[in-house]
């Protein structure tokens, strides 16, 4: 064995002229490293080698169409695992297989609806777990290799399935989910290895030198793209989950105090709520009329909210104040044209 | 920052044994071609240097209205997703390329995103559903920067993609990496990738490790033409794109406000004895064929240049044609050797897109979207 460079991975490879220990400061490279050892000929094994050892198979209840398994992973040297949060925790016998394929009975001890997380507790000790972080782990671009046990293809002793992909964006989902399908809320790490899958939720997404980035959420739709997102929920967001630090979710569209206010525009509403949000025409001597806007004018952005439809108009109107300026854009012919209106009050009927 | 990250570009793509003594400030002794992990180390600083290369010539598209009022299925999946599309500047005074796809809805306004968080109206200039891409004026905007282009004969199977595109809404895009999977496909027009293509980056530009564009992500599908066809290949390792490179002409006619679409005989066919050729069953009404005065028995000997063995060499050879297109044809009739010229058509289609409320490619089912 050769000594570990503390902040280091010490390279090794095979070479004509004599074998030469190479060591790559790499701490400017993937963030901050990990104390393990990386040699010549390692693509990716020996982060998959580790992690294993650290991956849980969930096993609950199976309800109608719902999945009764998951993956999880260890994040303590009692037992602590982390998973995904479903229905299939609700009954009363949920168990855990090892890597070892020894199995234990878990009881759950917290759940996160907003990030879809669960806490769930072994009594084992192990020295097998991940370390979580206080700060995110990965950036864009950084190679991930994910852990899962998607389609409970792997049983008892079975290594999980291994995918390798990068992390796509840090983003924030809030802005990805409608208002009606909202299954996650906060940051996330988007990747490009495809995890969205039954099973596969509470699993590893790991960096090259074996840090956990996150755990493969649940499948959700984007609204947005309609498709299938594979994202990880962030390590730094674990390390609160299992803290219980977590910050409660805020709702937005809470409306703060104030009278409700009017603008004077009416849209055109004969096309439905997904239609465009056309003016179909103003009330004279309104906050509207008076700064210019038309008939036939497009709205398209409220306050800083794209206005895509009737829908989101009357969503976004329905939340103006009295006295409080609010910036509309409206598309006339090829021109945008921004105006700053001040509701009056909204006139009762 | 630029220059850490040239300098890791460099390492990847370069064979030979370089000393790389304090780039980016990490030290290391001299590097070889096998130095698989020191490689693999760099890639991530090329994939972020090449996405930020690409950036500046990104732009979001939003979509107002359209005829997507009533929920259906599109290509195995739900119409396309609420959120904004991507599309790519290819002209300092404002000409943009996105996917025709996402404007599958035919939206009635269309305003964009520049990288500099101006917000513009762009009109929709012309469309080539032989590429699914079409092209975009930006109003009011110059000096728009513009990727570098790969030419086509420079993409090699096995080199290094990344996909990139802003559909999941943040203001930065997200990326994907694979490599390049075959080029010629689809009658020699897309590129292939196995980097994850969908709707959150149809329209951006697939880069190579340089964050030179190599084409645009479209949905393809070799079996069927229609707009939506190919999304539900999404994310599955099968993805494409459209080379650019050298397409003046073809962005010349889509500014011209052409709409190219793919050329159409109006036969059907069956093999002739003996590869003689392909021996026509039934004209389509109306179709060019039709007009040409092609007669069921007729057998098809030569199209152009191209010999006409087999009814599968007939289709290969129309999928090079588009609709107007003049072509010279030979065939058989009662043992009399003929030729005639034809101006090729359009597909009929009884679903056209120009209906009002229905879709291309739209299948509707009795109820829900089936999860």
């Amino acid at each position: 064995m050769k000594p570990v460079v503390p902040g280091c991975h010490s390279i090794e490879r095979p070479r004509s002229r004599g074998g030469v220990v190479l060591a790559f400061l790499l701490t400017g490279l993937v963030g901050v490293p990990a104390p393990a050892q990386v040699t010549m000929n390692d693509a990716f094994q020996q982060a998959i080698h580790e992690g294993q050892a650290r991956m849980v198979k969930v096993y609950g209840a199976t309800a109608g169409r719902v999945d009764g398994y998951a993956s999880g992973v260890i994040v303590s040297p009692d037992g602590l695992i982390v998973s995904m949060q479903g229905v299939y925790l609700d009954g009363q016998n949920t168990r855990v297989t090892l890597a070892d394929g020894t199995r234990w009975p878990a009881t759950v001890l917290r759940r996160d609806r907003a990030r879809q997380l669960a806490l769930l507790k072994i009594e084992h000790q192990t020295p097998d777990y991940f370390e979580l972080s206080e700060t995110p782990v990965g950036q864009q671009g950084d190679w991930v290799v994910t852990l899962s046990n998607a389609f409970k293809v792997a049983d008892g002793e079975e290594p999980m399935s291994v995918n390798l992909g990068i992390i796509s964006l840090r983003t924030t989902i809030r802005a990805r989910l409608g208002p009606r399908d909202i299954a996650y809320e906060g940051p996330l790490l988007l990747i490009d290895a495809i995890t969205s899958n039954p099973g596969a939720g509470g699993g590893a997404v790991l960096t090259r030198d074996g840090r956990l980035a996150g755990t493969i959420g649940r499948v959700i739709n984007s609204s947005d793209t309609n498709t299938r997102l594979n994202y990880a929920v962030p390590a730094d967001l674990l390390q609160q989950f299992v803290e219980n630090t977590l910050p409660p979710v805020t709702t937005e569209n809470s409306v703060v105090g104030g009278e409700p206010g009017e603008l004077g525009i009416r849209v055109f509403r004969l096309g439905g709520r997904r239609a465009p949000a056309y003016i179909d025409r103003i009330i004279p001597d309104s906050p509207a009329g008076q700064a210019g806007l038309r008939p036939d004018d497009l709205v398209i952005s409220m306050a800083g909210q794209k206005i895509g439809t009737i829908r989101e108009y009357d969503e976004a109107s329905s939340g103006v104040l009295a006295g409080q300026e609010v910036i509309v854009v409206v598309k006339r012919g090829n021109r945008l044209v921004r105006v700053p209106l001040t509701p009056l009050p909204r006139k009762v009927p | 920052m630029k220059q850490l990250c040239t300098a890791g570009v460099l390492l990847i793509a370069s064979a030979g044994a370089i000393p790389v003594a304090t780039v980016c400030g990490w030290q290391t002794a001299d590097t070889e071609p096998t130095d698989l992990a020191a490689g693999l180390a760099l890639t991530p600083r090329a994939f972020r240097a090449a996405t930020a290369r690409i950036d500046p010539c990104l732009i979001t598209i939003e979509s107002f209205g359209g005829s997507s009022t009533t929920r259906g299925q599109i290509g195995g999946i739900r119409l396309r997703g609420e959120g904004n599309t991507t599309g790519v500047m290819i002209s300092p005074d404002g000409l943009a390329i996105t996917s025709s796809f996402n404007f599958i809805d035919q939206p009635s306004a269309i305003t964009v995103l520049t990288r500099d968080g101006q917000r513009r109206v762009a009109n929709v200039l012309g469309r080539d559903d032989t590429r699914r891409i079409c092209l975009l004026q930006v109003e009011g905007v110059e000096n728009m920067p513009v990727p570098e282009m790969v030419p086509v004969d420079e993409v090699e199977v096995g080199q290094w993609a990344v996909s990139v595109g802003v559909g999941y809404g943040d203001s930065q895009p997200a990326i994907s990496m694979g490599i390049i999977s075959a080029r010629g496909r689809i009658g020699g027009r897309a590129i292939q990738t196995d980097a994850n293509i969908s709707p959150a980056n149809y329209g951006g530009p697939l880069v190579d490790i340089e964050g030179r564009m190599i084409g645009i992500c479209v949905p393809m599908s070799a079996d069927s033409q229609d707009l939506g066809s190919g999304v539900q290949w999404y994310d599955s390792g099968i993805g494409f794109a459209i080379p650019l490179h050298g397409a003046d002409e073809l962005i010349q006619r889509m500014s011209e406000g052409k709409h190219i679409q793919r050329a159409f005989l109006g036969i059907q066919s069956e093999n002739a004895e003996e590869s003689e050729g392909t021996r026509i069953t039934a004209v389509v009404p109306g179709s060019a064929a039709a007009a040409a005065g092609l007669k069921s028995g007729d057998v098809l000997r030569k199209l152009d240049d191209h010999e006409l063995p087999n009814v599968a060499e007939l289709r290969e050879v129309l999928t090079e044609y588009y609709a107007g297109d003049e072509i010279t044809l030979v065939f058989r009739r009662e043992d009399q050797e003929e030729t005639v010229q034809i101006t090729l058509g359009a597909p009929i289609r009884p679903d056209s897109e120009d209906t009002p409320g229905r879709l291309p490619g739209r299948r509707r089912r009795p109820s829900g979207d089936g999860g």
